[in-house]
């Protein structure tokens, strides 16, 4: 993650010093994400080259690079209002291991996709414990705070990693399903020479259609 | 950098126990096998999650673990009873005595105020009308909602309603519930409501069997248990350690 709009939106609320920022940053966060100061100052040395911060005036201390206090240009406070109306982009997906390794493993010669499935979904389950074990352990809290800003930290992770299980089900359903109607298995492309345009890419996998939607 | 807390609660002696148990529908080339040697053990303390396709036998062993039928083979012992090997009749004493229900939705009558509802169970065992309240309102107070005591169901959320029909599953020697989607009818938030209202009833002194399909809620059990054609094909939840959590905590794609 980019710590740049996190630095620029706690200087949005006040001037801190390079130190200050690491501490806010790690307790509004939850302590989820961890900086170094090192990635503080380059960050913020950045900034100052965009012209998005400025030194704050009347704090130089010119052998004492930790005391020095930072502040927001106009352009800055900009961009702070920019990243709060503006959603984060989800952007492509992230090439994803699971999901790489779970194709291959449905047209894979001698590989059970069940196991693959059940042996992943023991794995995500165990994470999911694990964090709900963390919020159980957490009091619960209907206050505007830091409290507050772990858990729902924790939810997020809780929320990753359930979409995770109920995607291997979902697999799970499908792969139980298609064995009903064996087809005959594709065959790896046997022209040599592919790799010019179009390739290996244009081969239909299947005739079915996409998932229908979401089971419950 | 975070640790892990122990698993919550002491865990005590078995309250439910399921050795190799089968359950086979109907007989010869048509038979249906719903359950094909399930073992399973529930102790004081813990609180278990069933998942599992449609189909996989999950309401199966619900209603195996509550005496509500019996295997066809192997055996289901519950507080001490061996169910399997009961008439009817004292397996139906068994279950009034010793299980309780929850079900998706809520199931409270609504006639009664949320006190009469808990004391109902006692008032079919035979407890008389006052000795029974009182015990609704220990029920009651040990889940913290004494206060709901006199308010009927249609001016209740549903995460209190579920949270009474806990505190009825749990009332007077009862120590075992069984949750059969308990969640299903309530959002996200109040769905961890109940799940966290449930855990803690069941760390304070009861076993706790949950079916369920949503692994959010799955993962506030100690162990969750996998079926899948009638056969558990995997546990997860037992021993995990603060190694796994967050820091370096392996496959984490958040990071851009």
């Amino acid at each position: 993650m980019s710590i740049r709009h996190g630095i620029i939106a706690l200087l949005a609320e006040q001037d801190m010093h390079g130190y200050q920022l690491k501490v806010e940053f790690e307790r509004r966060t939850g302590g989820t994400w961890p900086v170094n100061i090192g990635q503080i100052y380059t960050t913020v040395q950045r900034l100052v080259r965009d012209g998005l911060v400025l030194p704050a005036p009347g704090e130089r201390s010119d052998d004492r690079a930790d005391v020095e206090r930072f502040t927001l240009t106009d352009a800055g406070r900009a961009q702070a209002t920019v990243w709060w109306s503006t959603p984060v982009e989800r952007g492509a997906p992230a090439r994803d291991e699971l999901a790489i390794k779970l194709a291959l493993a449905v047209t894979a010669p001698g590989v059970d996709v069940r196991d693959v499935v059940q042996a992943q979904r023991t794995e995500s389950m165990r994470a999911l414990h694990d964090f709900t074990r963390l919020k159980a352990a957490q009091p619960q809290t209907d206050d505007l705070g830091a409290d507050l800003a772990w858990s729902l930290v924790l939810d997020h992770l809780v929320f990753d990693a359930e979409a995770e299980v109920r995607w291997l089900d979902h697999v799970e359903a499908r792969v139980a399903r298609a064995s009903l109607h064996p087809r005959p298995s594709p065959r790896p492309t046997d022209d040599p020479a592919a790799g010019g345009a179009g390739g290996g890419r244009a081969r239909r996998r299947s005739g079915a259609p996409p998932p229908g939607g979401r089971r419950r | 950098m975070i640790a892990a807390p122990d698993s919550p609660g002491l865990v005590g002696p078995v309250v439910l126990s399921m050795k190799m148990a089968h359950r086979t529908h109907g007989e010869g080339a048509t038979a249906v096998h719903a359950l094909r040697g399930v073992d399973l053990e529930v102790r004081l303390g813990e609180l278990v999650a069933v998942m599992g396709p449609s189909g996989s036998g999950k309401s199966t062993l619900l209603n195996l673990a509550g005496g509500l039928d019996t295997p066809t083979q192997g055996t289901v012992t519950l507080a001490g009873a061996e169910l399997s090997a009961m008439d009817p009749r004292a397996r139906a004493r068994v279950r009034r005595r010793s299980v309780g229900y929850v079900f998706q939705d809520f199931n409270l009558i609504p006639a009664l105020t949320a006190a009469e509802n808990v004391s109902l169970p006692r008032e079919l065992d035979g407890v008389g009308t006052r000795p029974a309240r009182e015990e609704a309102l220990v029920a009651m107070a040990e889940i913290g909602i004494e206060d709901l005591a006199d308010r009927f169901p249609d001016e209740l959320s549903g995460g209190q309603q579920q949270r009474i029909a806990i505190a009825r599953a749990l009332v007077g020697p009862r120590r075992m519930v069984l949750a059969d989607e308990p969640t299903g009818a309530l959002d996200s938030a109040a769905g961890e409501d109940v799940m966290r209202v449930l855990r803690a009833r069941v760390d304070r002194g009861a076993g706790g069997l949950l079916v369920t399909h949503e692994p959010r809620f799955a993962a506030w059990a100690d162990r969750t248990v996998f079926l899948r054609d009638g056969m558990v094909v995997d546990t997860t939840g037992g021993a995990s350690g603060p190694e796994s959590l967050l820091a370096g905590g392996g496959r984490h794609r958040g990071d851009r």
